[in-house]
């Protein structure tokens, strides 16, 4: 086991820091005492085999289960107790492993509703009425979202209607519309092939570059955390069992006896 | 002490069988995920057939129980079961509106056939009155509640040591199971519906001799097992049956101690709901729904937006020639215009927020009150008192959603069905609303007090409606809502408080249902709760939803098909069974659109079913486990995707 480096004191530049997480589900105990750090400017990937408790790692930090124990600081903010909305309305945004899309609604309505969603809050007149700046702000980044996601063509089609590919992509778009300053990306190329995964991960590696934002990556498909990933977490059976750089997650038996069982180790 | 007594034990009587009728409704739902509205009204069919074949047709009473309680009801089982494989990924509001329509149609069918005056039934069994401690009790009461218990603990036996019980518990304690069943599948549901059906009408025919054979009664009565379902909250069968027992003492209670007050009576039948309310509203999100829905699926407009500006100018330019043909028929057509707000109102909540609400009549009515309050009481201008009365039916449209903060789908129907019945039970004929007489004074405007030049108010005021819903629906909000059918989960972590959102359309709804209540007491010239019960709710949103196909236009037709069609009905037999036309047409429309939905490419494309059970925060924590459990099993045991993909990452890393 490596030994885990000591986690900074919560901070602004910090981004998402999570510190000693533990949930459990009745008896059983899916994140045990996890502690991470996804700062702005980096994309930092969370791997570990099915069942190490990545996802319900994901649906602490957004909001969506409370933990049992620990905290979530967001930019220095503790928002451990705040629900899903009010921390994407502090920065924090995430997609969805199984891409949950408004299928009635076409894909640009989709793309659009990742910002107008979050202009709209929680105040009854502002999720009514949407004044012009918002419609002019919400357009603008609609466009740009589409454009970057390739998804121009495809803007009146509705979202139920589209592939698998095309649904990962809506997703993204939708995200990227929202202009949080932290995206959670839930085993984004699930379901895509080889040169629709690479295309994924240029974009992605693309917005982080120019809007210096922060990734926090969930993912299967170790070629794409290799190549966008500059910080890896490995997660198995609910604790953290190797932090550092990809290269180091290569040699590490550690990680090699989580994928592949300790009796192979 | 023993003034409680007598109480306790008829309380007990009666709710032994509230709880064999609940366990029934508890079986089939977590069996096959519908929760049959209709159950009540099997309980009501099978007291009627029995009524029908015994006293009427003088069979011996041993045969007509068989063919009442044993036969009809296996016919219907057969009818639910398909009817639940069919719906079983439908739409939440088709789910529930398929089986609120066979309900309709079956009371309607009993009231229609043997009219709506309650008929004495038949004492089968014997009723002399023994004396147990002091304590004059009827035999029959004492052998009915024998009976239900016994086929209770019959149950119990069956589920717990036969093969097909054992399956079947396991079925109801993880439905999940069902799939992992394979072929049994089709058993267990098929007789789960047969036993629940049989418990439907086993209670009914012991309920009737108690309360007498009124359909409307026997089917609102059986719905006392909503109450019980709620206490073993929609899951424990043996907590089911003890909640029919909490609820019979309960009511028996509450009937003494309230006894001799006119202000209170309503509140003993209304206990159920109460509890039915209380447990959805406190047990909230521990309540998991059996099953999956699909999001509504995209409809495309059945017109471009222009086409469908210029009908609605050309329907409004009808509807304002219809004084010069209407004559004598105009107060009909003022009475569509309400119902077109009304509609509406509806619609707005049902199609465009996907959210369904069976306490809409409840809100209409403290509408119509609150008018006649303002305007009479306080002699406000009129105008001032209808869109003031709109407003006072805000904060009750406010509570209703309180519940769908915590709630969703099917319990969210349930929870605002409780509302409405607790609403119409304690609250219509309180002073607050319509006093112990039932009936308020309610003016027209002074200047405009003829009925053509009401007419062109009410009309003014419809498409002042329309126009507003259809501002809220072009509207953010309307955006919102429409992606929060499909997914609230994300919504939120879009950042929108979807908590907000469905408050404000819920209080939308309620002030547009609030000046149609208004509007209405104006027209008849009084305010009156009479047609805006519970079940009037129910027959709305089955009407509004038989007209679904009709898109934006189903108000219309939905106003028009409860007001105008009567007035031109070919005479009063043709009225009676049109109720029974809007239930079996909702229940077609449901399973038709359930089945078109099915064969949508998008939706067998991206599989909605297995992301729905997936989907964040659905899965149970006993599913979690299950999940991990079998997740880690397969890592151990056996080369899995994950480790291929390891080593192929691996392999990667090396060559570069």
């Amino acid at each position: 086991m490596t030994a885990m480096t000591a986690q900074a004191p919560p901070s602004e530049d910090a981004g998402l820091q999570i510190t000693d997480l533990t949930i459990a589900f009745g008896g059983n105990t899916a994140v045990d005492g996890v502690s991470l750090t996804a700062p702005r400017h980096r994309i930092t990937g969370l791997i570990g085999p099915n069942g190490a408790g990545k996802t319900t790692t994901f649906n602490a930090c957004s909001g969506l289960l409370r933990p049992g124990r620990g905290s979530v600081h967001l930019f220095g903010r503790d928002v451990t107790a705040r629900g899903p909305a009010s921390r994407a309305r502090l920065g924090l945004g995430r997609t969805f492993q199984r891409m949950e899309l408004f299928d009635s609604l076409t894909v640009e309505r989709n793309v659009a509703l990742g910002l107008e969603a979050r202009l709209a809050g929680s105040h009854p007149l502002k999720q009514l009425l949407s004044p012009r700046p918002d419609r002019t702000a919400v357009r603008a980044a609609t466009e740009e979202s589409l454009e970057l996601c390739g998804l121009g063509g495809r803007r009146h089609d509705p979202a139920g209607a589209l592939p698998t590919g095309q649904r990962r992509l809506v997703d993204l778009a939708r995200v990227l519309t929202g202009g949080f300053d932290l995206l959670l990306l839930d085993e984004p190329s699930s379901g895509l092939d080889t040169s629709e995964t690479r295309r994924f991960g240029a974009i992605v590696a693309n917005v982080v570059a120019e809007r210096g934002c922060g990734v926090l990556l969930v993912e299967h498909d170790m070629s794409l955390v290799m190549s966008i990933c500059e910080h890896l977490y490995v997660l198995d059976f609910g604790r953290l069992v190797f932090e550092g750089s990809p290269e180091g997650v290569r040699g590490s038996e550690a990680v090699r006896a989580a994928y592949l069982g300790s009796e192979a180790a | 002490m023993t003034d409680i007594l007598p109480f306790l034990i008829i309380g007990l009587t009666t709710g032994s069988i509230y709880g064999l009728a609940a366990m029934g409704l508890v079986l089939t739902y977590k069996t096959s995920g519908i929760f049959n509205f209709a159950h009540g009204a099997i309980a009501a069919l099978a007291a009627y057939a029995f009524y029908d074949l015994h006293a009427m047709r003088g069979l011996p009473w041993p045969l007509a129980l068989l063919l009442a309680a044993g036969v009809l009801p296996a016919l219907l089982a057969v009818l639910l079961e398909r009817m639940a494989r069919r719906l079983a990924d439908a739409t939440v509001t088709m789910k529930i509106v398929a089986t609120v329509g066979l309900q309709l149609a079956i009371t309607g069918a009993l009231l229609a056939h043997y009219g709506a005056a309650g008929l004495p039934f038949p004492d089968f069994l014997p009723v002399a009155t023994v004396t147990v401690v002091g304590l004059h009790l009827g035999l029959d009461q004492l052998i009915s509640a024998g009976i239900a218990a016994a086929a209770a603990v019959a149950f119990f036996l069956f589920f717990r040591l036969s093969r097909l019980g054992v399956r079947m518990r396991a079925v109801v304690g993880d439905p999940d199971l069902l799939e992992l069943a394979g072929t049994s599948a089709v058993a267990i549901r098929s007789w789960s519906w047969l036993i629940g059906s049989w418990f439907a009408a086993v209670s009914g025919i012991l309920l009737a001799p108690q309360i007498g054979l009124d359909a409307l009664l026997l089917t609102l009565l059986v719905v006392q097992a909503y109450g019980a379902a709620a206490i073993g909250l929609f899951s424990s069968l043996p907590l089911t049956y003890a909640g029919g027992l909490v609820i019979g003492v309960l009511t028996a209670l509450a009937t003494s101690l309230v006894a001799g007050s006119e202000a209170l009576a309503g509140l003993p039948p209304a206990l159920p709901f109460l509890v039915l309310f209380l447990v959805l509203l406190v047990a909230g999100r521990r309540l998991v729904e059996v099953g999956s829905h699909r999001p509504a699926p995209p409809s495309a407009p059945l017109l471009r937006p222009r086409a469908s500006r210029v009908l609605a100018v050309a329907a409004l330019a009808v509807a304002a020639t219809v004084p010069l043909f209407a004559g004598a028929r105009l107060p009909v057509y003022a009475n569509a215009l309400v119902f077109l707000l009304i509609f509406a109102s509806l619609h707005l909540l049902v199609r465009v927020s996907g959210q369904v609400s069976l306490a809409h009549a409840g809100l209409v009515a403290v509408g119509a009150a609150a008018f006649s309050h303002l305007a009479v009481g306080t002699g406000l201008p009129w105008l001032l008192a209808v869109l003031l009365a709109g407003a006072v039916a805000v904060p009750v449209g406010a509570a209703v959603a309180v519940p769908a903060i915590r709630l969703s789908g099917l319990f969210l129907a349930l929870g605002t069905f409780g509302f409405g019945l607790l609403l119409e039970r304690v609250m219509y004929r309180s002073e607050f609303m319509f006093g112990t007489t039932g009936t308020l004074p309610a003016p027209r405007p002074e200047a405009l007090s003829s009925d053509t030049a009401f007419y062109y108010v009410l009309l003014a005021f419809a498409a002042c409606g329309m126009v507003l819903i259809a501002l809220i629906t072009r509207s953010r909000l309307g955006r919102l809502l429409r992606a929060m059918a499909d997914s609230p989960t994300t919504l939120s972590t879009l950042g929108l408080g979807i908590n907000v959102t469905r408050v404000t359309v819920f209080c939308l709804s309620a002030f547009i249902a609030g000046v149609a209540g208004a509007l209405y007491a104006s027209t008849g010239q009084s305010a009156t709760g009479a047609p805006f019960t519970a079940y009037a709710s129910l027959t709305w949103l089955a009407v509004l939803v038989l007209f679904s196909p009709a898109r934006s236009a189903a108000p219309v037709l939905a106003a028009l098909l409860v007001t105008v069609v009567p007035a031109y009905g070919a005479g009063d037999a043709a009225v009676d069974w049109m109720p029974v036309v809007f239930g079996l047409g909702a229940m077609l429309v449901a399973l038709h659109q359930s089945a078109a939905d099915r064969a949508a490419p998008g939706n067998a494309a991206t599989g909605n079913t297995g992301r729905a059970r997936e989907r964040i925060g659905a899965a149970s924590a006993a599913q979690e486990r299950l999940h991990r459990t079998a997740n880690r099993a397969a890592v151990a045991a056996a080369p899995t995707g994950d480790r291929l993909r390891i080593t192929a990452g691996d392999g990667e890393g090396t060559e570069r």
